[in-house]
């Protein structure tokens, strides 16, 4: 099965029934699956006229308490960024597939990149929090997906599922299991306002049609969801609690792989460049290589790092001129080191070997 | 349920400026809610960015007060997720002509089962009274202050040629008509669109030598003419006065639409 | 019934004013306590609402409440015994 497929289907099995899109070079398989599937599954398709209308109209439908999804990449990904944040501001759960490309601007449409991995943190304007998962087979591109929904419902943020061409595009065998376990929101509790937050600093939710006459805003807005646009109080109180619900739980998010913790030299990565360093450690048996492979970038695990306490040097292989390397640069004292590549290509376990003997 | 029940008075009186019509149509929207006998649990109101756009703040149901240009959009996720939904679009022009044409015209060709009610005041009123894709030529705004130089867009034509099932005008003076019409287009499936020509004495009256409430509504008034006699004076091949728009019901028809209760 | 004005909603358009055909509205003169000058009421009892409403069971004219942008403007249950004067008019 092909990696998008895979994604599509994990949604489907997630219990996702609405899907809102737009055709992009390569994540189209997505709609193109969710189109054919959809419909049967008892859900709703629809092709929008563009991707500020897709994410518009998945962000209308999580309101009426539908799992829902659109994907994209790169450029629509940008286009995406003013409802991602207004989805942040408004709580609103929902899952956003990137099967990025190279970019900036239209850049290379059929060949794959992570150049989208800050856009997804820091994309749309203001301070908020996300999360983003990085599959690196096509087994995960189902079971992140999944996953990918449920913690979109824990936490009522949108969800970012950073995958790159060479995922989307990839075809291996996948275990699909008859049913996945699919979480829910906290329904809104008897007498608490709509947006007022539990210990975690997560409200219940109270979709449209629960008679709780919810007024949802992208405004500043107090705990009643009314708008409160001038009040320093109230603006920090809300923008603070929508970056620490997020924050706070990175031991609960995160999602991570950890191979030879004692190793000196240590590789990190997310998605596709896994697979190099995978394939690197598995040609050099006696040597000792670490490896952290990240499942969950946002909200970043630096304790993660910490798995290693004879780590010398870092390297990380990204599909970029050096992104997610700068937060592992901000978490720990020892060098780290950038292998970047970027034009479309996996790096080779040979590149990856010469910048292992060079730096080590 | 009587129409003052759908408004959340803990929230009123509202932040619209002495004399602006949007309240009005807010008014004649409830009445045509309560006409329609909906549920307060099953009723979504939906807007974008803008003066129109508060609006559903003030009304108690479940409300969604989106980004700018968007609320097409969201609404139509809401509506094609929820069909039993009945949904109400609260929009202005700069929010539906401007950053939302794309979104309008589809909704309009989707033909999505819900009611859109523009405000059209002509004017960026949030913002302080820039010029819109509505603002008539020669008209005076804070960026247009030569007269604007653009033509203007109709709103109500361009929603007939998308192909909104039910597509009516009417201003913010004629209330009666205006709550008939609104009614109308919640009782036809499909997308129904009103536009209502509001006054805006801040921002678009004070520049024009409409600075006064009643000169404003007269001004509106007087240019507004009823589309049969429009229809009526052009095949008479008589002379139509220079600013006159068409009020009345444009069109009601009944294309295949999406998202109609099942 | 009773027509009222709710000073604590207007904002002193005079739309009603303009609409009501019984020329139950004048502008005001004085300024309230939120700094606005309301419409006064004169004679409100001929107001049809006033009089019919109860009888017919249903909202009649009504114009001033639908154009009414503030909310402000409502009919009330009067008190029993309620004073006013009643003017008769030939």
């Amino acid at each position: 099965m092909q990696g998008n497929t895979a994604c599509a289907e994990g949604a489907l099995a997630a219990g996702c029934r609405f899907f809102g899109g737009y055709p992009i070079t390569p994540s189209t398989e997505i709609a193109e699956t969710m189109a054919r599937r959809l419909p049967k599954a008892g859900g709703v398709f629809i092709s929008m006229e563009d991707e500020l209308a897709s994410i518009a109209a998945v962000i209308g439908a999580a309101w009426t308490g539908a799992r829902a999804m659109t994907a994209t990449s790169g450029p629509g990904f940008s286009l995406m960024m003013e409802n991602i944040g207004y989805a942040a501001m408004t709580e609103t759960p929902c899952v956003v597939v990137n099967v990025q490309r190279g970019g900036p601007s239209t850049g290379q449409p059929t060949r794959a990149a992570q150049g989208d991995m800050f856009q997804c943190r820091f994309g749309s304007h203001g301070d908020y929090s996300t999360i983003a998962l990085t599959p690196n087979s096509v087994q995960e591109m189902f079971d992140l997906t999944v996953k990918a929904f449920d913690l979109a419902d824990r936490f009522r943020v949108p969800t970012f599922l950073m995958a790159d061409e060479i995922v989307g595009h990839m075809r291996e065998r996948v275990t699909i299991p008859d049913s996945v376990e699919a979480t829910s929101p906290r329904p809104l509790a008897e007498g608490s306002l709509p947006f007022e937050a539990n210990e975690n600093g997560i409200p219940g939710f109270a979709p449209f049609g629960s008679g709780r006459a919810v007024h949802v805003t992208g405004l500043t807005h107090d705990e009643r969801g009314y708008p409160d646009t001038t009040d320093p109080e109230a603006h920090d109180r809300l923008v603070r609690r929508l970056v620490t619900k997020i924050e706070s739980a990175r031991r609960a998010i995160a999602d991570y792989e950890v191979m030879n913790p004692d190793a000196e030299t240590v590789f990190v990565t997310y998605g596709a460049p896994s697979r190099t360093v995978e394939q690197v450690i598995h040609d050099r048996p006696g040597d000792s290589i670490g490896h952290l492979r990240l499942r969950v970038v946002w909200p970043f695990p630096e304790f993660a790092l910490k798995e290693f306490p004879n780590a010398k040097v870092f390297l990380m292989p990204e599909l970029n001129l050096g992104q997610m390397v700068r937060e592992v640069q901000r978490h720990v004292d020892q060098p780290v080191v950038a292998i970047p590549k970027i034009g479309g290509e996996l790096h080779t376990p040979a590149e990856l070997v010469s910048a292992l003997e060079e730096h080590r | 349920m009587s129409a003052s029940e759908w408004f959340r008075e803990d929230r009123l009186p509202h932040i619209y400026c002495t004399g602006c019509g949007n309240g009005t149509v807010i008014n004649c929207t409830l009445a045509a809610v309560e006409e329609m006998g909906w549920k307060r649990d099953e009723t979504v109101f939906v807007s974008g960015i803008g003066c129109s756009s508060r609006a559903p703040g003030y009304i108690l149901t479940d409300s969604l007060h989106t980004t700018h240009g968007r609320a097409l959009a969201f609404a139509t996720g809401v509506k094609m997720a929820r069909p039993e939904f009945n949904v109400v679009v609260f929009t202005g022009d700069g929010d539906l002509a401007a950053i939302g044409g794309n979104h309008f015209i589809h909704a309009c060709r989707r033909n999505v089962d819900m009611t859109v009610v523009c405000m059209n005041n002509q004017i960026y009123g949030m913002t302080g009274g820039q010029g819109s894709p509505t603002t008539p030529p020669g008209a005076i705004s804070t960026t247009t202050p030569y007269g604007a130089s653009e033509p203007a867009f109709d709103l109500a034509e361009l929603a007939v040629a998308a192909g909104a099932n039910y597509v009516a005008r009417w201003t913010s003076y004629h209330v009666k008509e205006l709550t008939k019409a609104v009614t109308t287009g919640m009782q036809t499936p499909g997308l129904a669109f009103v536009e209502v020509r509001t006054q805006c004495p801040t921002n678009y009256g004070r520049h024009n030598k409409l600075r006064t409430v009643p000169a404003m509504i007269e001004h509106i008034r007087s240019h507004a003419m009823l589309v049969e006699k429009y229809n009526r004076l052009t095949a008479e091949g008589k002379p139509i006065p220079e600013g006159t728009f068409t009020v009345g019901e444009l069109v009601r028809r009944s294309r295949p639409a999406m998202g109609v209760r099942r | 019934m009773k027509l009222v004005i709710d000073e604590s909603r207007c904002k002193g358009c005079n739309l009603c004013v303009l609409v009501c055909p019984y020329g139950i509205f004048a502008e005001g003169t004085e300024l309230n306590s939120r700094g606005i000058v309301s419409p006064v009421l004169d004679r409100p009892e001929r107001c049809t609402n006033c009089r019919l409403q109860a009888l017919y069971g249903r909202m009649l004219c009504g114009v001033c409440r639908m154009i009414c942008p503030d909310q402000a403007i409502a009919w009330v249950e009067e008190r029993p015994f309620e004073p006013h004067r009643v003017e008769v008019e030939f």
